[in-house]
């Protein structure tokens, strides 16, 4: 979806949007309230008591709303501009996927303080699952029915419910941190993995059960991860992941940094994708505010965004194999992405987090000269692949380490909201840069890469796969740079151009104002999903009318991926887990954020 | 040169808040052996030079990693910054082997009880750099779930500006860790001498690169390759 059709989505389209028409046949249109947003979907609410109803009915329609994306609450307590909505002091949403349809719908149900209960829909999505446990956790809401409902990003014995708006954000309006050898024993203990928890038993009669704590320090735990093995012999009869050793909190910073100052935190949430995470967030603030950007900045974003995915998949390739043994890719790897570094240095000035991007453009114009740099990377980098590929995925030890092992079937990545190059692994073609093009992908020539047997090993063929078509994508930019400016010519592109500024005194205050308190937007709520590095990442901003935003709700590709690990490993050995979890490409930041 | 000395008293109490030991800024106590007796003092000088030449250049890495500086970290290992030159490359995947251990990303305060038994792991002699500002302050994460700094309840030898610092700056930050590593007065066995450590107070590179700093005037412009 472009920018222009996001734009034009009022209510009265949306109304007309089938799946509304069929929700209105069978429930009746008094069972919802449209809510009109730029978000590009129809949103819906609904009353707590149907919504396990519509939820089924929703997944069992012809072509059916078959992944839950996204499920997420917000506290409204605070909140101004709320005409026409229903009463509430939070909110739970639901956004469902269907992708023969390739549309989605978003579902809110509207809570009061007194009675902060919704009925868990883990029954029909299995995904809802860590999403239902985090939004306890968050916001203190409760989910009757819920397997195992306790705080998942935060410590067990944590005070308070961090995403309420009167829980303090900074770490400065605490006291300040300090351990002891007694506190140290005590968290050390809350950690303690109790089997009886979860359901899983110490022993039967055959058989003791070890239980094997793998993390939070673990070198293939890719940062700070934690899962825990019920190990029979080898075999892996169950496995718990544990998460919030990475939470930075930053949903609960964007609500207090301004629109434009938020731009450097999103850098940091996928860290190996740069200014991939950029791209989201930006476009989400452009549908809130309206601003249609040049063609020149359209294409110089795709170009840095797919070199940002070159560079990620390269860490992947080198950390991928180095967790299956094979010690030379990971410099080979590395020695590419100084390659690409060289490139990213010196159009943005940094190396991993550039924050380049910005409201309305990019940070600035292209340097002269930077058509050479690019086109030796892509000079460098074909020849290589072919290398990788001849020299790694060809090797016998790595084919018979991932060959089948971590299979699992389209049907079953998409009940476990797994996306990106993990779900094509399984031989199904979606990719949003062709089903729901935006930023001007429409306008490239490229092949979605599919493999067919969803294991570890076509995982790691697939990231080679798309660094070729990242490559061609980056040769088309190259060719076909349009001239044009690099910012909108827009009120609230931030920072305002210069030129603007210099004509009297009232300019000069504007853009005083606009630089020091960031641009106002009007209330709405906005969102745009990109096919970033690991899969697809979301940002819904909620605006209230401020310089800050009311709620950043940020959808990452791998949380829902380390959510799947357990149902793909059970029956498995502990060196195929080891293979899984290279294969997954994540990185903690974007599971914890 | 001044020194700080460390004395770790085994009955600790423990509601004693992290860092344990006693610390306090003293002269060089080699100084004082070699003015005592200048021939056990003078052969101690130089048997200390020789121990801490050897350690300083072969510290070994805790392989221990928590967020993107980590990514910048496992660059200046690989191939185009080469860390082997300064004889630190044997990465150890357990604390019991490692010699140094670099805070690389964000300390978490789910995380900091994790960091500190995996330090408390890790046997004498051993150090912390504390790697980009997360680690070094909180730095851009004033924040509920993070702690204000690796320094709240770690001994840091070396602080590594940066967010994330580049390869080249961690390879300054282990260079420097090797000079202060040079400087240090460590027992050198368990019945020779006083048992304390004596780190040396390095001179601040803030103040060290301060004139240089200031001469330059002319800055590239962006807008060129």
């Amino acid at each position: 979806m472009t920018a222009d059709t996001a734009l034009s989505n009022s209510s009265q389209d949306v109304a007309q949007d089938g799946i509304v028409a069929e929700l209105y046949a069978q429930f009746g249109a008094e069972a919802f309230t449209l809510q009109p947003t730029l978000i590009g979907m129809p949103v819906v609410w609904a009353a707590r008591e149907q919504l396990l109803d519509i939820m089924k009915f929703l997944r069992g329609v012809p072509r059916p709303y078959v992944m839950l994306y996204d499920l997420h609450g917000v506290d409204e307590r605070l909140r101004m501009h709320r005409d026409g909505l229903p009463k509430a002091d939070f909110t739970v949403f639901y956004q469902l996927m269907s992708l023969e349809r390739n549309s989605d719908i978003m579902l809110k149900v509207a809570l009061s303080e007194a009675d902060l209960r919704v009925p868990t829909v883990t029954g029909i999505w299995p995904n809802a699952n860590w999403y239902e446990r985090e939004v306890f956790d968050m916001f203190g809401i409760d989910f009757p029915g819920h397997p195992h409902l306790t705080r998942i990003l935060m410590p067990p014995n944590w005070n308070g419910h961090p995403l309420r708006k009167d829980y303090p954000a900074r770490a400065t309006e605490f006291d300040p941190y300090t351990l002891t050898m007694e506190g140290q024993d005590k968290a050390q203990e809350a950690l303690r993995f109790n089997p009886e928890d979860w359901g899983m038993q110490r022993r039967t009669e055959e058989t003791d059960y070890m239980f094997l704590n793998l993390g939070p320090n673990h070198p293939s735990a890719h940062g700070a991860f934690r899962i825990v093995l019920q190990l029979d012999g080898e075999e892996i009869v169950d496995c718990v992941p544990d998460i919030g050793y990475h939470h930075r909190a930053a949903e609960k910073m964007g609500e207090r940094q301004s629109w434009h100052s938020y731009i450097p935190y999103t850098d940091r949430v996928d860290y190996t994708g740069g200014v991939m995470n950029n791209l989201p967030y930006i476009l989400a603030v452009e549908k809130l505010a309206g601003i249609k950007v040049p063609a020149r900045v359209e294409t110089i974003r795709i170009m840095m965004a797919e070199l940002f995915r070159i560079s990620s998949h390269l860490l992947f390739l080198g950390t991928y194999l180095q967790d299956l043994g094979a010690m030379s890719p990971v410099f080979f790897a590395f020695t590419d992405r100084q390659k690409s570094y060289e490139v990213i240095e010196a159009i943005t000035g940094f190396r991993m987090h550039p924050a380049w991007f910005r409201i309305g453009g990019v940070a600035q114009d292209l340097p002269k000269g930077w058509e050479g740099k690019v086109k030796s990377f892509i000079d460098w980098m074909p020849k290589r692949l072919n290398e990788y590929q001849r020299a790694m995925m060809d090797n016998a030890v790595v084919r018979e380490r991932t060959k089948g092992v971590a299979a699992y079937t389209t049907r079953e990545a998409l009940e476990w909201g797994v996306t990106g190059p993990n779900l094509r692994a399984t031989g199904f073609e979606f990719d949003l840069r062709k089903a729901r093009p935006y930023s001007g992908y429409e306008n490239f020539e490229f092949e979605i890469p599919v493999a067919h047997n969803g294991d570890a090993f076509d995982r790691g063929m697939m990231r080679i796969e798309e660094m070729r078509q990242s490559l061609r994508i980056m040769q088309q930019c190259l060719d076909n740079m349009p001239a044009g400016d690099y910012k909108a010519d827009h009120p609230l592109t931030t920072p305002p151009p210069r030129e603007k500024m210099l004509q009297h005194i009232e300019t000069l205050i504007t853009h005083f104002l606009q630089v020091s308190w960031g641009p106002v937007l009007k209330a709405n709520e906005s969102q745009q999903m990109i096919e970033a590095t690991k899969g697809i990442n979301s940002y819904y901003l909620t605006s209230d009318g401020n310089t800050m935003s009311y709620r950043t709700r940020i959808r990452t590709p791998s949380y829902p991926h380390l959510q799947q690990i357990p149902a793909v490993m059970r029956g498995g050995f502990v060196p195929d887990l080891i293979a899984h979890l290279g294969s997954i490409d994540f990185v903690m930041a974007d599971v914890d954020r | 040169m001044q020194y700080k000395l460390t004395r770790i008293d085994p009955n600790t109490p423990t509601d004693q808040q992290y860092p344990i030991g006693q610390r306090g800024n003293v002269d060089d106590p080699m100084k004082q052996q070699v003015h005592r007796n200048v021939f056990m003092g003078k052969l101690e000088d130089v048997l200390n030079a020789g121990v801490n030449w050897g350690r300083k250049n072969s510290l070994w890495p805790y392989n221990f990693g928590l967020s993107c500086c980590y990514v910048e970290m496992t660059t200046a290992f690989t191939a185009p910054h080469d860390v082997a030159r300064f004889g630190a490359e044997v990465i150890r995947a357990s604390p019991r082997q490692a010699d140094f251990m670099v805070i690389a990303g964000t300390c978490f305060i789910k995380m900091a009880p994790v960091i500190q038994q995996l330090y408390d792991q890790m046997l004498e002699p051993k150090w912390v750099i504390s790697m980009g500002s997360c680690a070094n302050s909180g730095g851009m994460y004033d924040i509920y779930s993070v702690v204000q700094g690796v320094d709240k309840f770690l001994p840091v030898d070396v602080y590594i500006p940066g967010c994330p610092p580049r390869p080249e700056a961690f390879l300054q930050g282990l260079q420097l860790l090797q000079d202060s590593v040079q400087e240090e007065r460590r027992p050198l066995s368990w019945v020779v001498g006083d048992q304390g450590v004596y780190r040396a107070e390095m001179p601040s590179q803030k103040e060290k690169s301060r004139a240089e700093r200031i001469q330059v005037t002319n800055l590239r412009t962006p807008d060129e390759v």
